[in-house]
């Protein structure tokens, strides 16, 4: 059985941090984000638990930091009800950009007819694309009576856990539908700077890394057949075409599976017949589907129970 | 004369809902430079009923704008130009338009930030005319900034509206359900009651 991993971000100097990455594949982690930004390297990684004291002294001595990332190989979708000014870029950015400093991979969705009380409704695709992620964050405003009476009906037919931020201080159980409430997010027209608004982020990103706790708790009692962070380094191995992506993490990692952003008419033969050491192909263990988003394609990997077998 | 938002008022059934509009209202009234051209505002929210109510007393915002108020105006017959030298810098984009319609384009010229000069046969009479030209009239862009404004602080799913803007009084009102002539009657009642109160 596969080693457990713990995910860590990595923040430090361009200089030699080519040592970290040997190292860690020496290791048997993975590198799962690598962002350089001038002279600063971010890496967001997966290390196999008993060998983090050995990386982290590699970092010491590279003088970087390291951080644990609770969100690492998590996709969010951050929803707002349009994407109108009134609730763009403030505050649903914010939260977007909030929930990726521990790790996450966030998608912005604006429902096309989310907004108001009565009138506000969701379409089939609009759903499907939302339940492609491993958690829905709604991005709500200001009024408690909309958010605990009208807008729960955004939630039909969402399968993953809702996430509910707004401005009211109500309890979750309040709010019919939803698995997490976080208030003092409602709608503003500036930054989220103050005390208090950045307390309710903080608390909304322990929370959501909670949920994905759970979720990965569920998970580990009937484990994936192969791990999506394996899956994703195959890919990257076999299927060159990926290194020519542009958009941002070609390769995202979610918690039962990942999305490759290439077009899936031309690359989905390819990934189904994608080839393990242990001569077994991914489309025995995964589901390649078609995804909602763009023309990608969206893996989802089938537990050990379904397939018989773990690798 | 009332001073910059002397009376500035926002009212719903629960408090904190009530400070997150405030903020909202604020931020909006911050971004569009609005603060100053407002004198009084009250705003009602009823969410239980999808309404919105705003009323709104401006202070006077100053009247239309002359090239005379913004600039000399020098005619050159000799020369058959005219020579306007900027003084206020802030309505050239609105200057230039007007002259660019008039004498076009290509007989305008810019040797400097400050300068502007026309080509023409008739600089005299030109001149005399340009002199009392209106350049600007500050009313017109506050409508403009008032609408958005409005919008922007509306909850974004009521998009029935109605708006009357007359002399220095503004009144919105916005829901999502069809609207009751009552609710137009409570905006106007907020209105006078934002014109008889005023600092004690």
């Amino acid at each position: 059985m596969a080693a457990v991993l713990r995910p860590y971000l990595y923040t430090g100097g361009v200089h030699k941090h080519g040592l970290l990455i040997e190292l860690l594949e020496d290791l048997g982690g993975y590198i799962i984000q690598k962002v350089v930004t001038g002279t600063e390297v971010n890496l967001i990684m997966l290390i196999p638990e008993k060998d983090v004291p050995v990386v982290k002294k590699q970092s010491d001595e590279l003088l970087g930091m390291m951080v644990e990332a609770p969100l690492t190989g998590v996709e969010i979708a951050v929803i707002s009800p349009t994407l109108a000014s009134h609730h763009l870029p403030h505050s649903a950015c914010d939260v977007a950009e909030y929930l990726r400093h521990p790790g996450a991979n966030t998608n912005m969705i604006g429902l096309a007819r989310g907004m108001g009380r009565r009138v506000s409704l969701s379409t089939d695709y609009e759903r499907k694309l939302i339940n492609e992620h491993d958690i829905a964050v709604f991005t709500f405003g200001s009024f408690s009576d909309c958010i605990v009476n009208k807008k729960p009906k955004l939630f039909e037919g969402i399968e993953i856990p809702i996430v509910v931020t707004g401005g009211p201080d109500l309890k979750t159980e309040d709010v019919p539908g939803a698995d997490l409430y976080v208030g003092d997010i409602g709608r503003t027209s500036h930054r989220l700077r103050k005390i208090e608004e950045v307390s309710a982020l903080d608390k909304l990103n322990e929370e959501v890394g909670k949920i994905a706790d759970n979720i990965r708790k569920q998970q580990a009692k009937d484990p994936l057949a192969v791990l999506p962070a394996r899956a994703m380094k195959e890919i990257e191995n076999q299927v060159p075409e990926i290194q020519t992506v542009l958009s941002p993490a070609p390769l995202t990692l979610q918690l039962n599976g990942l999305r490759v952003k290439l077009p899936y008419d031309e690359f989905h033969e390819r990934l189904e017949k994608l080839e393990f050491d242990e001569g077994v192909t991914l489309s025995e263990l995964a589901n390649i589907l078609k995804s909602k988003m763009k023309n990608y394609i969206l893996i989802k990997i089938k537990s050990k129970s379904e397939v018989g077998f773990a690798i | 004369m009332m001073n910059p938002l002397e009376i500035f008022a926002v009212e719903s059934a629960i408090a904190s809902e009530q400070e997150f509009y405030r903020k909202i209202i604020e931020d909006n009234l911050a971004s569009l430079k609005l603060a100053p051209a407002i004198g009084r505002i009250k705003v009602m929210l009823r969410p239980e009923d999808s309404l919105f109510q705003m009323a709104i007393l401006l202070r006077d915002v100053g009247t239309r704008v002359t090239t005379a108020d913004i600039a000399d105006v020098e005619a050159k017959p000799v020369a058959g130009e005219i020579i306007i030298s900027i003084k206020k810098e802030q309505y050239i984009p609105e200057l230039l338009g007007k002259l660019w319609e008039r004498y076009g384009k290509a007989n305008i010229s810019q040797p400097d930030r400050w300068t502007v000069a026309i080509s023409t046969d008739k600089a005299e009479e030109e001149a005399a005319f340009l002199k009392d030209m209106m350049v600007a009239d500050p009313r017109h862009r506050l409508h403009e900034n008032l609408v958005d404004f409005a919008i922007r602080v509306t909850p974004e799913g009521f998009r029935v509206r109605y708006h009357l803007y007359k002399g220095n009084r503004f009144i919105f009102v916005a829901s999502e359900e069809v609207f009751k002539r009552e609710w137009v009657e409570e905006a106007e009642a907020m209105l006078e009651e934002l014109m008889k109160g005023g600092r004690t």
